[in-house]
């Protein structure tokens, strides 16, 4: 495997991607916006990219043996099909590509906006929480002491 | 070999114990230099001030050394334990990492062998740290409620405590229900300005650091204060040997400095305040034909009796959103309503809940530490959504008791990256500390329950949570059965001095920071009243 030959596949592991988390509910589908948050750890890592481009092999191996050309011409409950085949018989590669997939998805501000929140830096904004009583602990305190003296 | 400036005495590490020992002997007029293998942690180096903050959590803001991998760091093999040891080396240490839940032991975990029939009493106990608990928490500021009447009567809390927001009164709501104790967890976190630190503004990962000083890391409280009192640190200095004179004492330390040079520092004596794995390794590898066992190990202790705190988690998913974003994510409520011993539950001593805040984005996605990941495909969708911001999980740390099985060596093949011979961790989790860990549970799973939780997941052990390092160089009056005195000098080497979480007896039920700094203030006390 040469260099880069990961991203050389980037319309594959789209598709792959799209088919972890699939655009659903106004959330966009992971191919679009978690892509290139693994190919980044792809390409930081040899090893990574080494599992992730063998595993996109085996991937179109199991497409085409299900009678298609490939993975990209298959629907897409043809294309979960194959990948939960692959979850049974590559359990590292798939394990390494679905936390890549969920870290890119899930920290890329597109969804974390969708999700309802400002995907912006924490800091300086921080969070608002209202202002409250305290919590009334009577019943607590009530019970007495509940150390042992020692 | 270059060598420094003598000096009154030598502090090795710059976290939690080793700030506090600084800052109070340099107040009293002794002159101190520090060694710390990290650095000063950058304010704007925080990943919060970023978009991809988390992201970081599971790279270079990792508190797994073995996954972070920084050049400060030093490997650990962790093969043959079952949790994974977790620390920082920075000024600061571990503190920087920490979700400064603040709870002291309580005075029966002083008190285990006279009580319970298990390891060993200490030979201090709580009426004697009490004062140093007290300033601590003056030097920490706490935030918190008294009255908890699973304490003894503690001094008026620093600032007003965490606010419980709606995750914490969901949960607050199920203990009661039951009848059981909770109180709102006394943290180590401003929220009010304090002593020129400022509030917290609830942004939410303190595990990755805190870029505002609010929470209280020691480079924020104890060092700047023993800065100006005439302490000297030197980062980036990593000790590899505890040096003797030809009297057996303690005389120094040989360290490499930040451009990889050998140098020595000479002391009157020396402190070890390097954690509950640095520690036992630097001892370790401190052989001389004196001690060809490693420094002060007569007894063969050192590195013995490792305690973690073993960790099981256990997350309740609720049909409302519950904020859980919001706030500083490990202080929220602390319940010790199976606390003290009761062996009609099948083990001895006992363990507290804490609960912590959500899971953000990510963390949802990928199980936390439940880790139970979401089903990708065409249920990813739903299955997220019925998550997100919909959960709460309740920590269950529990008490281990020492083993000697359970240890810290030398790997005889891993060094760091000057070649001194890395930490080897062998831990198994004893058969009390599991039903221990099950009966807590089964008890989170009935809070939760009563909370309102429509489905509950458990995680039994996590490996991820050795957060506390213990045990390794315990305090006792007897030689053969301990390392340090009642003083926290070593029974072999009198000058030098071990205040980390190493010498720690027993390691109770609850977070040990709070003591391990109480317990360093009373050792550096006796330091000072015999002027070191």
């Amino acid at each position: 495997m040469t260099p880069g030959a990961l991203a050389a596949r980037r319309d594959l592991l789209a598709l792959v991607l799209d088919t972890l988390v699939p655009a659903s509910a106004g959330f966009p589908g992971a191919g679009a916006v978690g892509l290139d948050h693994v190919l980044a750890v792809a390409a930081a890592s040899a090893d990574l990219e080494s599992l992730l481009w063998r595993g996109l092999q085996v991937v179109e191996e199991a497409a085409r043996a299900q009678g298609g050309s490939g993975f990209a011409q298959l629907s897409p409950d043809d294309r979960e099909s194959v990948l939960r085949q692959v979850e049974q018989s590559h359990a590292d590669f798939f394990d390494a590509l679905v936390r890549h997939t969920y870290d890119g998805y899930y920290g890329h501000p597109t969804v974390v906006a969708r999700l309802g929140l400002d995907p912006g830096p924490l800091q300086p904004r921080g969070h608002r929480i209202e202002a409250a009583d305290l919590p009334d602990l009577t019943r607590v305190t009530a019970r007495g002491p509940i150390y042992r003296q020692a | 070999m270059a060598t420094d400036d003598p000096t009154d005495v030598l502090v090795i590490g710059a976290g939690a114990s080793g700030a506090a020992v600084a800052w109070r002997l340099s107040g009293a007029g002794i002159g101190v230099v520090c060694l710390e293998q990290g650095d000063w942690v950058d304010p704007r180096a925080y990943p919060h001030w970023r978009a991809d903050w988390e992201l970081h959590r599971q790279t270079d803001w990792s508190a797994e050394p073995n996954v972070r991998r920084l050049p400060q760091d030093y490997p650990v093999n962790d093969r043959a334990s079952s949790i994974s040891p977790l620390m920082y080396n920075a000024v600061g240490g571990s503190t920087i990492h920490w979700s400064a839940h603040f709870p002291r032991f309580r005075p029966s975990d002083f008190r285990v062998r006279s009580l319970d029939g298990v390891a060993d009493d200490w030979p201090i106990d709580y009426a004697t740290l009490e004062p140093f608990f007290d300033l601590n928490d003056r030097m920490m500021g706490v935030a918190g409620i008294t009255g908890d009447p699973a304490y003894p009567p503690k001094s008026p809390r620093q600032t007003p405590p965490i606010p419980l927001d709606t995750l914490g009164a969901t949960i607050a709501g199920g203990f009661e229900r039951l009848g059981w104790h909770w109180w709102p967890s006394d943290s180590a976190i401003l929220t009010r300005d304090y002593d020129g630190r400022r509030a917290c503004v609830n942004c939410g990962p303190c595990d990755l650091g805190c870029p505002i000083g609010a929470k209280a890391s020691t480079d924020v409280t104890y060092w700047p204060k023993a800065l100006a009192a005439g302490a000297r640190l030197v980062t980036r200095a990593r000790v590899r040997e505890i040096t003797l004179g030809p009297d057996g004492l303690a005389d120094g330390a040989i360290y490499y400095d930040r451009e990889g040079r050998v140098r020595a520092q000479k002391a009157r004596a020396v402190v070890l305040a390097a954690n509950g794995i640095g520690t036992p390794r630097l001892l370790l590898n401190s052989r001389s034909a004196r001690f060809p066992d490693g420094l002060a190990n007569r007894s063969g202790l050192v590195g013995r009796n490792l305690m973690f705190h073993p960790y099981a988690m256990v997350r309740g998913t609720f049909d409302r959103p519950l904020g859980g974003h919001r706030g500083p994510i490990g202080c929220s409520i602390i319940s010790q309503e199976f606390y003290e011993t009761d062996l009609s539950r099948g083990f001895v001593r006992g363990y507290s809940f804490q609960v912590a805040r959500g899971l953000s984005p990510i963390a949802s996605a990928n199980g936390g530490s439940v880790g139970d990941r979401v089903p990708w495909g065409r249920e990813h969708r739903r299955a997220y959504d019925e998550r997100f911001d919909r959960t709460i999980t309740v920590a269950i740390i529990g008490e281990d008791l020492p083993e000697p099985g359970n240890r810290v060596d030398l790997d005889p093949a891993l060094a760091d990256d000057h070649g001194i011979p890395a930490p080897a961790v062998s831990y198994t989790l004893s058969e009390n500390s599991r039903r221990m860990l099950d009966h807590g549970i089964a008890r989170a799973r009935e809070a939760l329950g009563a909370a309102g939780a429509r489905e509950v997941a458990f995680n039994p052990l996590l490996r991820a949570g050795g957060w506390h390092l213990m045990g390794t160089a315990r305090m006792g009056r007897d030689p053969a059965t301990s390392v340090i005195d009642p003083a926290g000098r070593c029974h072999d080497v009198p000058n030098l001095y071990i205040v980390d979480g190493s010498a720690m007896v027993t390691s109770a039920g609850v977070n040990p920071t709070s003591t391990i700094q109480a317990v360093a203030l009373y050792v550096a006390d006796g330091m000072t009243r015999r002027r070191a």
